[in-house]
């Protein structure tokens, strides 16, 4: 076994003893508490009203904008980070560079908030 | 992992700032059309497209001070982005089709949309893609370019939000054009495995046709080919065009059928000069039969159209079978001649098409009509429209002494040229299909020239000047591209560096 | 040869992909289909960089990461637009132009 698997039979050890005690405790409190099923309590609980509808709703398309916004300015950062990490040696150049990028990613950013995608109406 | 892969020492890139101008310039004013559209009162958006139009022109300035100073290669980031004689060229027709586009549209989206600061931005971006194409001489420059001049066409193609037909146009060309890039992603993937580098020049000198590892190879060329292949609409990935052609605004179906499929020559190019040369026996069979195809079931299918938008549509796509019969010729004739007739038949070619869909808008706005039937008595009530018409119909059946018929020439002599069967097999399908085609073209002129107006309403058509000034230079240019054939030095043209074993 | 596991990977990731963009209707279906093969060129693009020492496949893949957002962006989008005017997002049912 390589230094490096080693190094995660620790991460496995945990990930044991934590199954292991998880399913103890629920164990034990299936077997000792009382069970009796009526069909009132097998009933779907709702905030104390019969449930309406099925369960694969839709969502407010309003929460797509975000979404999708947070997508673009998340995945752009893939950039910045190779360029974090040598910041020293691509020195000023890199920097104007960097700049550059980051002043239009802010453009697209100034053009959602003037258009009012980032107003929640 | 990674910083241990890259050289260890990094000298600051030199960067050619009058070589890489065109793309400066662009880009600057996408920025700055952002920033107007935002800020700008709604009574003055027109000011939006006049702008969009001056940033083209601008652009032009640098492409014609770097081609006057001289005809020295400018390689920058490790030869990876190349300006010389053959981006110049085509860096300058894009720019000028864009400029025609522009002035196409500029009437037509006043009237109809309310986002003209996104539509030229859009199409802003797209052209400044196609400009990058033209000098990307590496598959990641080639892959971004393509994506950059793709990826706002999708959103043009769908611009009229309400209109279902537009939605389908938009929706059909997104997901075929995403799911090519991704096929030809996968062959470039491929490619790279094999070759170990990303630089066009590099797979070239891998890529022998003869390796133990050849039949990835021929995955990685084919799969590459495929995906460019949908870009410039050949059968049988053409299924896209006619729909998108006849969904999309007019000024975007020009702009797609001419530019966009020029960006896919240019990188089909590329890619069969530099990075292929040796593998001509995996490259060549296919591409005939891509170009055989393509000039064929395009005809035949344009043959039994009654929409015009239609008709010009499948007319494209068959003239992009003439523009790929060069590049089925490239290994076994002379390259110069092939890469110059692919080049000289783009040039053409956009001159004509373009000039075809500004008569189409002119006449719309008049009948409101696309069906062919609706271009009757045209020469009576409107003489100067009939004739440039009839001037580019002429042109694009390759009838002399128009321009397309000095591209059509061009290519049939590139073909001629190889003196194999093969070749003479596909000049015969050309020839044959040639004659085919004047069939629907002439079909057109005589709606035109001797049948009555339909509804017998024969009030003259106001064309606005935006449209004028298009139709003036898209006819000019037919008309001088084919009666100077010797025009312009087209030598200089394949001026591609790297390429013909230099 | 260690690169060959995930060049299988990659091509069986691929095959899926392709399968899915043919055989499904649900347009959000398909897009992911693509971001399948998408995925699949990126594992090959790492593999290989690995197996040639050289940065060329890493950097093609961020750049691939980088556009494929931006394609799912568009995307989803134009699913958004079809769905409001349609209130379907079948592929099969987008047939209005023929011919």
């Amino acid at each position: 076994m390589s230094q490096f698997l080693r190094e995660y039979l620790t991460v496995f050890w945990f990930a044991v003893l934590a199954l292991l005690l998880a399913g103890l405790l629920l164990g034990i409190s299936a077997l000792v508490r009382p069970n009796k099923p009526t069909a009132q309590k097998l009933l779907a609980y709702e905030s104390g009203v019969d449930p309406i509808g099925d369960g694969w709703s839709q969502s407010q398309v309003r929460y797509y904008f975000f979404a999708l916004l947070f997508v673009i300015f998340d995945v752009e950062a893939v950039f910045i980070f190779p360029w974090a990490t040598q910041l020293e040696r691509y020195g000023t150049f890199g920097l104007v560079e960097m700049g550059i990028f980051v002043f239009v990613l802010l453009l697209g950013l100034v053009y959602a908030w003037r258009k009012g995608a980032l107003r929640w109406v | 992992m990674i910083s241990a892969l890259v050289a260890s020492d990094f000298a600051t890139p030199h960067v050619d700032y009058h070589a890489l101008a065109p793309e400066i310039v662009l880009g600057v004013g996408i920025c700055l059309l952002i920033v107007l559209d935002l800020f700008l009162a709604e009574s003055r958006k027109w000011l939006v497209s006049t702008v969009a139009g001056l940033i083209l022109l601008g652009a032009v300035l640098p492409v014609v001070t770097l081609g006057v100073i001289g005809s020295d290669v400018r390689s920058m980031f490790d030869g990876r982005y190349v300006i010389d004689n053959f981006s110049l060229v085509l860096k300058a027709l894009f720019l000028l089709s864009g400029y025609v586009v522009v002035l196409m549209s500029s009437r037509d989206t006043e009237e109809r949309t309310p986002y003209q600061g996104e539509y030229y931005t859009l199409l802003l971006t797209s052209i400044m893609g196609m400009v990058m194409m033209a000098s990307a001489r590496d598959l990641v420059s080639v892959f971004v370019a393509l994506e950059f001049l793709s990826i706002p066409a999708y959103m043009l193609a769908a611009w009229r939000k309400r209109d279902s037909k537009s939605n389908e146009a938009g929706m059909k060309y997104f997901l075929l054009g995403v799911f090519a890039s991704a096929v030809m992603l996968y062959g470039m993937s491929l490619l790279y495995g094999v070759t170990g580098s990303t630089r066009l020049v590099d797979i070239g000198q891998a890529v022998t046709g003869t390796d133990h590892l050849v039949g990835v190879q021929v995955l990685g060329i084919v799969f590459v080919i495929v995906g460019f292949a949908f870009k410039v609409s050949a059968v049988p990935f053409h299924t896209w065009a006619p729909d998108v052609y006849q969904g999309a605004p007019t000024p975007i179906t020009a702009f797609l059928s001419v530019a966009s499929k020029a960006a896919g020559f240019v990188a089909l190019s590329l890619l069969v000069f530099l990075a292929f040369p040796a593998a001509k026996s995996v490259y060549e069979p296919f591409l005939w039969v891509l170009a055989a195809v393509t000039i064929t079931v395009g005809n035949l299918l344009a043959l039994k159209q009654k929409n015009i938008v239609r008709m010009l549509a499948y007319s494209s796509v068959s003239q992009g079978g003439f523009i790929l019969m060069p590049l089925a010729v490239a290994g076994t004739g002379d390259a110069r001649t092939s890469l110059r007739a692919v080049v000289v038949y783009l040039i053409i070619y956009a001159a004509t098409n373009l000039g075809a869909f500004a008569v189409v808008m002119a006449v719309s706005r008049k009948t409101h009509s696309g069906e062919i039937a609706s271009y009757g008595g045209l020469f009576n009530y409107a003489p100067g429209l009939a004739a440039v018409m009839t001037l580019f119909l002429a042109s694009l059946a390759g009838i002399p002494p128009f321009g397309g018929w000095y591209a059509k020439f061009g290519a049939f002599k590139a073909v001629l040229e190889a003196r194999t069967g093969a070749a003479y097999t596909l000049a015969v399908i050309a020839a044959v299909n040639t004659v085919v085609s004047a069939a629907y073209y002439i079909t057109l002129m005589r709606e035109m020239w001797m049948k009555p107006a339909p509804d017998g309403d024969e009030s003259p058509v106001r064309v606005p000047r935006n449209l004028v000034a298009a139709l003036v230079i898209t006819g000019v240019a037919t008309l001088a591209f084919g009666v100077l054939p010797g025009f312009s030095g087209y030598g200089a043209i394949t001026g591609l560096a790297g390429a013909f074993g230099r | 040869m260690w690169v060959n596991n995930f060049l299988i990977l990659g091509a069986i990731l691929f095959c899926i992909g392709v399968y899915g963009v043919i055989a499904r209707k649900n347009a959000v279906m398909v897009l992911m289909a693509i971001e399948l093969i998408l995925n699949s060129v990126n594992l090959n693009l790492l593999a290989f960089s690995q197996m040639h020492h050289n940065a060329d496949g890493n950097v093609f893949a961020l750049y691939i990461i980088a556009v494929a957002a931006a394609e799912v962006g568009v995307g989803l989008s134009m699913v958004l637009l079809i769905y409001r005017n349609r209130r379907s997002i079948a592929l099969d049912e987008l047939s209005e132009m023929k011919g």
